[in-house]
């Protein structure tokens, strides 16, 4: 008896154990990748390969087609959280040069009262992001777009890489003892409205956000009005439009007089 | 004799028989409620759950906004050509948008969602909606809401620090007053 072989299949207790193993594995790979995949409508199978793919998990590109246009200009930059994050001394040697001629409104420092943003010590991705809005006229602006309309991408990083050099200047209006309103500290999570700095730079940091400190109350006002009412839409899938339509105009004042008086 | 069968049938004999007899009653009710266990599982996964999703497909996160279907003007819910309704939404730090999904009572709809930058949940209160937007894959999910009503729509996964204030909502109308909104326009949303 010992002598019989274990692992053959003259061994009748071998074959039929392998073979119901075999028909289950067998039934179930027809079922799971054929049959199942083709009883559901949804899913449009073009056949049986399609319905084994698709089981499987074979990745394809999202191919909806019929996408509703936009209506209007809307930004096109790609941001990342890698973007002009490193520092480029030939970069920011042309950018000086070229951001004379911003001297006017932004202050040759990058720092004005003329209620226009300051930009020294700006994240360079913002500086950059906004001027390839008013080039392609994603944002509009009378003074700006007609500066931006005639830069080179490359122009555009060199300035955007200048200014994030620039030392931060406090302006005269800092008032660090100032008690920092409760949608700053907190946001209202009741109404998608997330604390400012979780995306603005004092926690976090979310591409394409500027930092807020030390900006013009009447600048900051004026851009979250522009964003609740829908004036302005640059801002790439509504993150900005979304968490500004939320806000009291009381609110809006509170956070453009607290951040003015930031460093 | 008498003490023999005293001896067999005694107080001994007569307690293994009882104890043999509850043992197959306990027996016989764990066996019960093992298979009412068993079929309230396989009925609640056949007829409630969400079934994975039959195909992958994937989208770029960092350029949703220029193409494809994720671009700002395509969000939202369309009446397509046989009945049904697709509702298309992105989740990004940290919103939701369109933030106000709109959507009819009693119609098949088909959810489609991802995610711009990290890993976000979509979670719809009332129903059994519950998936990750994992950046670069698109979520489709089948639903049908029974009757008019407001859900809450959280993200479910932890996203960042500005996480706890993002949600959105889904207002579900009756099928007249959607189709109303839908002759004037091709993607609706309530955000107002
Ligand atoms: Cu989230």
């Amino acid at each position: 008896m010992s002598e019989e072989k274990l692992y053959s299949l003259r061994n009748p207790w071998f074959s039929i154990s392998v073979g119901i193993t075999v028909a289950i594995a067998v039934l179930s790979a027809v079922a799971g990748l054929i049959w199942f995949p083709l009883l559901q409508p949804n899913l449009k199978l073009s056949g049986i390969w399609d319905a084994i793919c698709s089981a499987a998990g074979v990745p394809g590109l999202s191919t909806q087609a019929g996408a509703v246009p936009p209506a209007f200009k809307t930004s096109n930059v790609v941001m990342t959280p890698e973007m002009l994050t490193r520092q480029d001394q030939v970069s920011i040697g042309r950018g000086a040069t070229l951001a004379q001629r911003c001297a006017i409104c932004h202050g040759p420092q990058g720092v004005s009262d003329a209620n226009s943003p300051n930009l020294a010590g700006q994240y360079a991705a913002v500086t950059y992001k906004e001027l390839n809005d008013f080039k392609t006229g994603a944002r509009v602006n009378v003074v700006m777009t007609p500066f931006a309309a005639n830069m080179t991408d490359q122009e555009m990083r060199d300035v955007a890489l200048y200014y994030a050099y620039l030392p931060r200047v406090p302006s005269s209006l800092v008032n660090p003892n100032l008690t920092p309103p409760a949608i700053v500290v907190t946001g209202a999570p009741m109404r998608n409205i997330p604390p400012c700095g979780s995306c603005h730079g004092e926690i976090d940091v979310k591409a394409g956000s500027p930092w807020l400190g030390g900006q013009s109350a009447v600048y900051i006002k004026a851009q979250l009005q522009a964003f609740a009412s829908g004036a302005r839409r640059n801002d790439i899938s509504e993150q900005m439009r979304n968490v500004a339509r939320q806000m009291t105009a009381e609110e809006i004042d509170q956070v453009a007089r607290y951040y003015e008086a930031q460093p | 004799m008498t003490s023999e069968t005293d001896h067999s049938h005694g107080p001994h004999g007569l307690g293994e028989a009882v104890a043999a007899r509850i043992e197959r009653r306990w027996a016989a009710l764990s066996i019960v409620i093992v298979g009412v266990l068993v079929c309230m599982a396989a009925f609640i996964g056949i007829h409630q759950a969400t079934m994975p999703q039959g195909r992958v497909e994937t989208a770029d996160p960092t350029t949703l906004h220029l193409s494809g279907e994720f671009v700002e003007s395509n969000l939202g819910s369309a009446l397509e050509a046989d009945g049904s309704v697709t509702v298309r939404a992105i989740g990004q730090q940290y919103s939701f948008t369109p933030q106000c999904l709109v959507v009819p009572a009693d119609t098949p709809i088909t959810i489609r969602a991802t995610s711009a930058d990290v890993v976000h949940g979509l979670l719809i209160e009332g129903t059994n909606i519950n998936t990750m937007l994992v950046p670069g894959y698109v979520s489709d999910l089948p639903i049908r809401f029974k009757s008019p009503g407001e859900h809450v729509m959280p993200c479910q996964e932890f996203c960042g620090i500005g996480h706890q204030g993002m949600w959105g909502k889904v207002q579900v109308v009756d099928q007249t007053a959607f189709r109303n909104m839908a002759a004037s326009k091709r993607r609706l949303t309530c955000v107002d």
